[in-house]
């Protein structure tokens, strides 16, 4: 089977029938059930109820009021069951196949190329990295008051500073940007205090190299 | 590297069952992971991330132990594990970003200097924790975030639900959650559910001088992980019935029991009811196959293995005559008795004290029974059970400490009931 690109990774499905006519859609492209010729091997609305209904597809981990919303990894379930139909299995030996696997082993069953290059360990880290990304991006989240961030570049002068009460702290949240150098900055906040002495100084700038040698030293970097 | 399987054992009361009435017996499933010692083994590499409250409420000698406690965590770490630090109030900083756990005095220079500030955003202090993670997710390693919190989650997302089933769903991406509750005063209906959901741990430090002695157990239960992702499957034979699992597990989508990982040196306890048809003298027959589904630490794939438990029925003179294996007894007690504290709970939470402190009382007669009737089989374990429903009896009498006997209740069952007993 072809190759899937970035757009149906990430592509959602609102209900049982868009994602049906996705897989449907890619089925009537290439696939076992074309050259079989028969139509009613498509998956329909009822079908995928079913499927869902008897664990072959995991459920929905997202709402969208009362629909459902699928994902990548249930469109691969989907099309891995009607692959494995398509060869006469029974479903409790489809289901034993299909439960629990990760999208690129879902990918393999279908004989599908995987664009994560650098193997499994690198497609489940960009998986749950991923997730978690999109968790912090919910409009929800943004609405109501959202926690601040501060780097750790700059947190150790500041947890040593007395901690200023949120309502004082209009100056503090003034920050300067010094580029260093392309690609490297430094944010200084208005109430930041300079280290007095050269060990408090010395202290700070191990702290920026340990940073920056350990951003270097990142795999896949 | 062979990978040796966990023993999987079905003990009845007896050796024989009655022979002509219907019944319904309890069987004992003992899941013994390999003796390996984890010295000997070379242990799973890990990828943590400490998740630390230092909201308001913390002040004082909670973040002092806290400080403590994770700083005793990072030097127990091997320069091969990664560790990161996340500190949060209604501010998220990521104190130490994930490294290789070297230069700990350096680490632990930076953790000294935290102290607790405002309010509590639990939730994406979680994320940011995971994130930590995930960046560094390592194959064939335990990569977990640990949420270490007194308080509940005011700023940002403080839906229970939704975030149980973010934690979940990180879950099934590989990383996992444990929490740490400290004191009175913290959500044990969020911190609960959640580590459950996440394939961790739920601890509760009822003292701050606790902290240190649950951050090693939770460390040492890293260490020595044999599996995760363990289900357990049960098809009993034509006529019989699994009439109840003692443990309340929840069941995955197709119908299997979902258990708790799986832990070297630390043997987990099932008890199923069985309800069998009236049977002739002399039968022999095949009651209940087990199949238990595994995913070793070192391995990608799930490992399986079976067991199933063949009985004979007699008369009951010749059954009578046979010994009776009082742990069949001993386990459906204690798991009983997890039952008892959430029952408890829930007349607690309707107001009802009086009726809460009424199962716990009758939950400790029937153990001080089973410490009547065997008396060898009832070790220092049930001896300490019933001290423990003793003194839950005494502190739902006191309103005042309502929240923590709660705590107690919830804490209590839940541990019972995964086997995740602290020492």
């Amino acid at each position: 089977m072809r190759k899937f690109d970035t757009f149906i990774r990430h592509q959602k499905y609102i209900g049982v029938t868009e994602l049906a006519a996705q897989a449907a859609s890619i089925l009537a492209e290439s696939g076992p059930i074309q050259e079989r010729g028969t139509v009613s091997e498509l998956p329909d609305e009822r079908t995928l109820r079913y499927y869902l209904s008897e664990g072959l597809i995991s459920p929905a981990e997202e709402k969208q009021g009362t629909a459902s919303v699928f994902g990548y990894q249930h469109l691969l379930q989907l099309l891995v069951v009607k692959k494995l139909q398509a060869e006469h299995l029974p479903i409790r030996k489809i289901r034993e196949l299909v439960e629990g696997r990760s999208e690129r082993q879902l990918e393999r069953l279908l004989g599908v190329e995987s664009t994560a290059k650098e193997g499994g360990q690198e497609s489940g880290k960009g998986e749950a990295l991923r997730y978690l990304e999109s968790l912090l991006m919910r409009p929800t989240e943004a609405a109501s008051a959202p926690a601040r961030i501060s780097q750790p570049l700059l947190s150790t002068p500041r947890s040593q500073a007395a901690p200023s009460p949120p309502q004082s702290s209009e100056m503090a949240a003034k920050w300067e940007r010094i580029e260093i150098e392309p690609g490297l900055e430094l944010h200084i906040r208005g109430d930041y205090h300079t280290p007095r002495d050269t060990k408090g100084l010395r202290y700070v700038a191990q702290r920026i190299m340990r940073i920056i040698e350990t951003h270097r030293s990142k795999p896949g970097k | 590297m062979t990978q040796s399987t966990p023993k999987l054992e079905l003990i009845t009361e007896r050796a024989k069952l009655v022979a002509g009435r219907e019944q319904t017996i309890d069987i004992l499933v003992r899941i013994t992971p390999p003796d390996i010692s984890p010295a000997a083994k070379s242990r799973p590499q890990l990828n943590l991330s400490m998740v630390l409250d230092r909201s308001g409420s913390m002040n004082g000698q909670k973040i002092a132990r806290a400080r403590e406690a994770a700083s005793y965590c990072i030097d127990q770490l091997l320069p091969t594990d990664r560790v990161s630090v996340v500190i949060f109030d209604d501010q998220i900083e990521v104190l130490i970003p994930s490294q290789p756990a070297e230069h700990k005095a350096g680490l632990k220079e930076t953790l000294s200097r935290v102290y607790a500030r405002n309010s509590t955003a639990l939730h994406e202090a979680w994320v940011r924790g995971g994130m930590q993670v995930s960046e560094h997710l390592m194959d064939g390693a335990i990569n977990r975030v640990l949420l270490i919190t007194d308080g509940l989650a005011n700023v940002g997302v403080t839906s229970t639900d939704e975030i149980v089933s973010q934690a979940m769903n990180l879950f099934k991406r590989g990383v996992s959650t444990s929490t740490i509750g400290i004191g009175d005063d913290f959500n044990e209906d969020l911190l609960l559910p959640m580590a459950q959901a996440a394939g961790g741990n739920a601890w509760h430090v009822e003292r701050a001088d606790d902290m240190q002695r649950i951050f090693g157990v939770e460390l040492e239960g890293l260490i020595a992980q044999f599996a995760h992702t363990v289900s357990m499957g049960m098809v009993p034979a034509d006529g019989v019935r699994v009439v109840d699992v003692l443990n309340d597990f929840e069941t995955t989508e197709t119908g299997r029991y979902a258990l708790p990982n799986l832990q070297v040196g630390l043997p987990l306890e099932v008890v199923v009811q069985l309800r069998i048809p009236a049977q002739a003298t002399g039968a022999h027959l095949r009651l209940l196959d087990v199949r238990l589904g595994y995913t070793p630490q070192e391995a990608r794939s799930a490992e399986i293995v079976k067991e199933a438990l063949r009985i004979e029925f007699a008369e009951e003179t010749e059954v009578e005559r046979l010994p009776v294996n009082h742990e069949v007894t001993k386990a459906a007690r204690l798991l009983m008795n997890a039952r008892a504290r959430r029952e408890a709970m829930a007349h607690m939470d309707a107001g009802r004290h009086d009726e809460a402190q009424c199962v716990l009382l009758s939950a400790r007669m029937a153990t001080q029974a089973v410490r009547a009737s065997a008396p060898l089989a009832s070790s220092a374990e049930v001896q300490a059970e019933c001290a423990s429903l003793e003194s839950l009896e005494l502190s739902l009498s006191n309103r005042g400490e309502d929240k923590m006997s709660r705590k107690r209740l919830a804490y209590g069952s839940y541990a019972r009931r995964t086997g995740k007993l602290q020492k």
